[in-house]
């Protein structure tokens, strides 16, 4: 009797045990969070589509409002899908239950992967078909291709990188301000130089001082997260992957020497906070005073446009050539949507900076079309005139981008979540500098070399 | 349940159509094909093997404390330890990083304040697990309320019997309250060590597996295979592994259970 009372507690707890685990990877959570709007069908023609999407409050509103207009001027209803948090996971989840949306958001990695399982729509039929769509009008590196000559579309918006930074305190401090215009980019030596002027320690020395303390830093001339290290690495001739994709381009001497000197900033010229030091800075770093010049990407704007502080805005500092990242997720349409035709309409309309103009003269997209940055009339609905984008943008953010926006290697390389699993534990290394670049990098080569497949469409 | 067991056998990576290949999920993981599942095993035990004594003591202190009979404003603790558990893990997540934080926290000014040196907390190999644990503590309401409930229903009957006869508050404790609570202790123990297998927010929202994959938890590990590599066959093989070990640590806690859990129902 004893006995039987254990194995039934056994069991029971085994149950309750594998329950637990299970729940967390089957629940189902494929149901729409907002069916706001939604009219039956008046006769048997309505479409409706699905459209799923994240971000802050201001891009849910301009989204939605962008898919209501839509509504309105086609006649195709639009269920617009709101997931703040844990995208992925929810999209994975509708996807394996068949419920996808029709078209929305997706992260790169997912996004081509899915591609190449053919759960994302090929849209270049759809786009050669299209006599009102030129793929031309749009920038060269914003397109999504998981294989030659097939692409899953654009993505949904441009973020160019650019140096951002407090202009009082270089004013201050007597530091000449960042150059706009990529021909005179600040080279490293200079970047350096200025950043120790920046860098003050609790009794006011900067770090050129001989006596300045590097542990008692009060205000550091720069901050970067140093896992964005990309923009140094193409500036210095490197890539994540070798040209012919076949090798790993971060062991490569350019890329090494390039995340070296990123590291340097930290441990060596101390004017940068390392990433422990970062975490303990406000999010208004440059407002308060704390650091005075930053790099992020062009979404930054917005949130600096809320902030009342002098922000000025240049290129960033070279290595060899001046050029910035460019980065941002793809839309796409699902193949599983029962309406192509009207999905395509709704991912060019999406695809217009005219439907999504507050998120753009807002600060937190760049336009995917090029004749918003070549043509004065449009520029000027944008990137001119308002808090987000300060005197310098057209030049420094608008055309860099244009001209010489690097892809983030999120748009193209192959297998990249995997590899990247095992490039920034290595990293980690490197920015909390308990290891050389070198050693961290050469020392990870052997694990990252199996999982090198190359490039998608290219 | 089942289907994850026949997954667990096929490559499925969602959106494909499962395709059977026997064991390799299983043989991947243990020829150390795939890099994480040592060191996520690895992480995981040290979690488990801090987390549950210290859990299982902190809590029984804490409820032995709050049981006793001088000690005024009782509820108030009591609600006070109960408090966490409620607390969404995201947010109690937010607020455990800003006492972590190395310049600005809490407890490194609290370190200082002693004059002691500092730590890297969440941010350190060595220190990660650790502070999780500590973290962990602060979030044992249920375990305390569970000890408390089985304090109260220790008989007077005994304690009274036991002072006639001249016991000191130390072997009361000794061999009245803690044979009697026993069973209590046997089932904070298996439900804390199931609970601490699954150890999975703090990863997911503090630290990402880093730094350097020091605290690459298994169910982490499980959740980054499924839902950020898409590989949900593998993943349903590292389920189930985990499934297995945890079987066994249960029924190694039973069998060593006879010797040392009272039922007073069986004297």
């Amino acid at each position: 009797m004893k006995k039987a009372k254990r194995l039934t507690a056994l069991a029971l707890s085994a149950v309750f045990t594998m329950t637990v685990i299970l729940t967390a990877c089957s629940s189902d959570e494929g149901s729409p969070e907002n069916q706001s709007g939604v009219k039956p069908p008046k006769d048997g023609e309505q479409v409706t589509l699905k459209f799923s999407f994240w971000g802050d409050t201001i891009e849910k509103k301009t989204v939605t409002e962008a898919l209501k207009r839509f509504e309105q001027e086609t006649g195709i209803i639009v269920e617009p899908m709101h997931v703040p948090s844990d995208y992925l996971t929810k999209l994975t989840t509708m996807v394996a239950g068949n419920v996808a949306p029709d078209l929305g958001y997706l992260s790169s990695g997912a996004a081509l992967t899915w591609a190449e399982d053919g759960k994302l729509l090929n849209l270049t039929p759809l786009i050669e078909s299209d006599p009102d769509f030129k793929k031309e009008d749009y920038l060269d590196q914003i397109w999504y291709d998981y294989a030659p000559g097939k692409t899953i579309g654009m993505s949904t918006a441009v973020e160019g990188y650019g140096l951002m930074y407090n202009k009082d305190m270089l004013l201050d401090a007597g530091v000449e301000l960042p150059p706009t215009e990529a021909g005179k980019a600040w080279d490293w030596d200079t970047f350096i130089e200025y950043s120790k002027k920046l860098t003050l320690d609790d009794t006011g020395k900067n770090a050129l001082d001989p006596a300045f303390n590097p542990n008692k830093i009060k205000q550091y001339g720069f901050q970067y997260d140093p896992y964005n290290m990309m923009a140094a690495v193409v500036s210095n001739g490197g890539n994540f992957l070798t040209e012919d994709g076949k090798g790993f381009g971060l062991v490569e001497p350019e890329a090494i020497e390039a995340i070296q000197k990123l590291a340097d900033l930290m441990y060596v010229h101390h004017v940068s906070p390392t990433p422990l030091q970062t975490k303990s800075l406000p999010d208004m770093a440059l407002q308060t005073k704390k650091v005075a010049m930053t790099v992020s990407g062009n979404w930054a704007l917005q949130a600096f446009a809320e902030q009342d502080f002098n922000l000025g805005v240049g290129v960033l500092p070279k290595l060899k050539d001046s050029n910035t990242l460019l980065d941002g997720a793809p839309t796409v349409i699902f193949s599983s949507t029962k309406h192509p035709a009207e999905a395509w309409l709704l991912y060019k309309y999406m695809a217009d900076p005219e439907s999504v103009l507050p998120l753009i003269a807002g600060g937190l997209w760049m336009p995917l079309k090029k004749a918003w940055y070549t043509d004065p009339e449009l520029i000027s609905k944008w990137a001119s005139g308002n808090k987000a984008h300060p005197e310098g943008y057209t030049e420094s953010f608008m055309k860099q981008t244009l001209e010489n926006g690097i892809r983030t290697p999120g748009f193209e390389v192959k297998n990249l979540a995997k590899i990247n699993a095992l490039v920034t534990p290595a990293l980690d290394l490197v920015w909390t500098g308990k290891e050389t670049a070198e050693q961290a990098l050469k020392g990870v080569e052997p694990k990252v070399e199996p999982l090198i497949q190359g490039y998608y469409g290219r | 349940m089942l289907s994850s067991l026949l997954l667990s056998f096929t490559d499925y990576r969602i959106v494909n159509t499962p395709k059977f290949i026997g064991f390799d999920n299983y043989t991947r993981l243990f020829d150390g094909t795939d890099q994480y599942f040592y060191n996520s095993l690895a992480v995981t035990f040290k979690y488990v093997i801090l987390r549950v004594p210290l859990g299982l003591m902190f809590s029984f202190i804490v409820a032995f404390l709050l049981n006793m009979e001088f000690i005024r404003g009782k509820s108030i603790f009591r609600t006070i330890f109960y408090l966490p558990v409620i607390v969404p893990a995201v947010a109690s997540s937010m607020i455990w990083i800003w006492l972590f934080s190395p310049d600005l926290g809490l407890f490194n000014s609290f370190l200082e304040a002693l004059g002691l040196p500092t730590l890297n907390w969440l941010y350190s190999e060595e220190t990660v697990v650790p502070s999780i644990v500590l973290m962990s503590l602060w979030g044992m309401g249920s375990t305390i309320i569970i000890f408390l409930a089985g304090l109260q229903g220790v008989p007077r009957s005994l304690y009274e019997a036991a002072i006639v006869d001249g016991a000191g508050a130390m072997r009361k404790f000794l061999h009245i309250t803690i044979p009697m609570m026993t069973p209590i202790i046997f089932f904070n123990l298996i439900m804390g060590s199931i609970g601490a297998f699954q150890v999975f927010t703090e990863a997911l929202i503090m630290t990402q597996g880093g730094p350097n994959n020091a605290s690459l938890f298994y169910n982490y590990y499980i959740y980054r295979e499924a839902f950020l590599f898409g590989e949900m066959g593998h993943a349903s093989a590292i389920a189930w592994i985990l499934f297995i070990i945890i079987l066994i640590v249960t029924a190694i806690f039973f069998r060593t259970s006879k010797s040392w859990v009272f039922y007073e129902s069986e004297v």
